[in-house]
């Protein structure tokens, strides 16, 4: 269980990291999401205790990283962006030093690090030097490595990045395996990586949490108007016509083409139109082809979450900005006589 | 204490991986080869003052020039690499602390200065066979080797703690060793006795003509030792606020 509280990070007086509380709990995998520069890392280095926060605590199993923080750091495994590891070392090498490091019994070593890298299938690579690895390799080094002594809570830091589409396949159907021995949480700015990997979704931006929750309840939540896509057979120039009538729509769109008719419907929050609009249909005698539920996409969700904040805060900005402005001008004209 | 000698072990047997190590062997080997070659012609000249046989070691310009390079070579890297590679992430994130990651670097590369002088015990074991040697004075000259290697090692990996750029670490590193070792020398211009006594405490080169004749003073130990340890006290804290640099 890994549990976040009003963690806050400040560098020269920028507020990288700004008051963010959540908690993973085992068995979870939280997808810690967010567009390049949002606070990822610097939150990940919190909460792994290579950076002190400015504000907040992190706490790893119910250990408390600021008060014990080699305790709670046995508890973690990390997996960092910059994938640094020693390219002069043995894979099976490196790992049974990262087992020595972590404090892994003598008598155990050997069989945890044979675990390790079966776990990762880099057991085939085990006496190649590190630097001759290629980067899916290298990243599954850097899990087993992580892995080695068992940690209750692991931290990835963009597990996939850098790697080729088969290699990410591999890792992703990893990571999904780890999650009934470990508390998970991984960052990414691959959105459909998170659809497919987590439980739940965490989007920051600029340093604060903007959404949080299932990727269904994040679609749904954010998904401003629901609605319908019918298809029906034939040209029909009044169908938006027909369907605006309908109780609850709010809008209704039309495209024609290729002896086929598109309709888009959108309504109200909480209204399903799905039997008033199959009615309508049947009452005009026109043939459907396709009902589909309007559905935002989770990239939707991202960029309308992300894009929104960075115009919010760049009104503010403009606003301040003239406002400054403003309250110089009085002030010069008083120092003049 | 495990993490300890798992970080230890890794430093010491990273240096031989790197070319840099057997650039270093080789110069040491050829440069203390021909200091051998020079002492035997002296002890071989009827002229010769009858002096203890390390004390030609240490008052020898070579070997306080050697001494200082191949100790900032050494330290150098410990932990500018490890920095610039991104890997004092991984490091840190294990259940060590930063002190105990600069002591083990530390003790990595004390053990690697110790391994260069490995094959010089081969010339008072030659020099044995051919004549009466008194044991005493060289171990305590090894004794005297390892401390200032351990003092200028300290320093050097304060070095390496400043800057993620091994080149700057080095120059870094000797220019605080070279002082080190000069702060003594200026005990020649005191005219103040007492800071003549003062400077000649800090005297590293009188500190290794104590051992070569086999003195150990504790006044020496505690120097050097003390001053090792603020050293690493201060790469300790350099690491904590450069890290996330």
């Amino acid at each position: 269980m890994l549990e976040v509280q009003n963690l806050s990070k400040s560098f020269y007086g920028t507020k990288a990291v700004d008051d963010i509380t959540f908690r993973v709990e085992s068995g979870e995998i939280l997808g810690f999401l967010g567009p390049n520069g949002a606070g990822k890392t610097t939150t990940m280095r919190m909460i792994t205790g290579f950076l002190p926060p400015t504000a907040g605590a992190v706490s790893l199993d119910g250990v408390d990283m600021a008060a014990r923080p080699l305790e709670a750091k046995r508890h973690l495994g990390y997996l960092p962006e910059t994938l640094a590891i020693y390219p002069e070392m043995r894979v099976a090498e490196y790992v049974r030093y990262r087992a020595e490091l972590c404090g892994v019994p003598k008598k155990e070593a050997a069989a945890r690090v044979g675990e390790a890298l079966a776990k990762c299938f880099v057991d085939d690579v085990a006496k190649k030097p590190i630097g001759n690895l290629s980067k899916g390799y290298r990243q599954r080094v850097g899990l087993a490595a992580a892995l080695v002594h068992r940690p209750k809570v692991l931290v990835m830091d963009e597990p996939t990045i850098g790697l080729d589409p088969r290699q990410i396949v591999k890792v992703r159907e990893l990571i999904r395996d780890l999650r009934k021995d470990h508390t998970i949480l991984l960052s990414t700015h691959i959105l459909p990586e998170v659809e497919l990997v987590c439980d739940r979704i965490l989007i920051i931006d600029r340093g604060k949490i903007v959404a949080q929750g299932t990727p269904e309840t994040l679609r749904q939540e954010m998904s401003h108007q629901p609605g319908l896509v019918l298809a029906l057979k034939g040209e029909i120039a009044e169908a938006d016509a027909a369907f605006r009538q309908l109780p609850g729509v709010t809008h209704a769109a039309r495209i024609g083409a290729g002896g086929e008719t598109r309709v888009v419907l959108e309504s109200d929050r909480g209204v399903d139109l799905r039997e008033a609009a199959f009615r309508e249909v049947v009452a005009r005698g026109w043939t459907l082809l396709e009902m589909t539920p309007k559905q935002a996409s989770l990239e939707d969700v991202f960029v309308r979450l992300v894009s929104r904040e960075a115009d919010l805060a760049a009104a503010a900005e403009a606003e301040a900005r003239e406002r400054a402005t403003t309250a110089e001008i009085p002030k010069i004209a008083e120092d003049k006589p | 204490m495990k993490s300890l000698l798992a970080i230890v072990k890794r430093e010491f047997f990273a240096y031989f991986v790197s070319p840099l190590a057997y650039v270093i062997l080789t110069a040491f080997l050829l440069i203390n080869g021909y200091v051998f070659y020079l002492i035997l012609l002296a002890l071989n000249a009827p002229e010769t003052p009858r002096t203890a046989l390390m004390s030609l070691f240490f008052t020898n310009v070579f070997y306080w020039i050697f001494m200082m390079l191949v100790s900032s070579v050494i330290s150098m890297r410990l932990l500018s690499e490890e920095r610039k590679s991104g890997s004092i992430e991984s490091l840190l994130t294990a259940p060590v602390s930063e002190a105990t990651v600069v002591f083990g670097k530390f003790v990595g590369g004390w053990c690697f200065f110790l391994f260069l002088w490995l094959p010089t015990v081969l010339y008072p074991a030659l020099l044995a066979r051919h004549g009466r040697l008194d044991w005493g004075p060289v171990a305590a000259g090894y004794l005297g080797i390892a401390l200032v290697g351990a003092l200028f090692i300290a320093a050097g990996t304060f070095a390496s703690a400043l800057t993620k750029n091994q080149i700057v670490a080095a120059v870094i590193g000797f220019v605080i060793i070279l002082a080190i070792f000069l702060v003594g020398i200026f005990k020649d211009f005191a005219t103040d006795p007492r800071l003549r006594d003062a400077l000649s405490y800090l005297n590293l080169i009188e500190h290794m003509e104590d051992f070569a004749r086999g003195i150990v003073d504790t006044r020496r130990l505690v120097y050097v030792g003390s001053t090792a340890v603020f050293f690493l006290f201060l790469a300790t804290r350099a690491l904590d606020a450069n890290k996330g640099r």
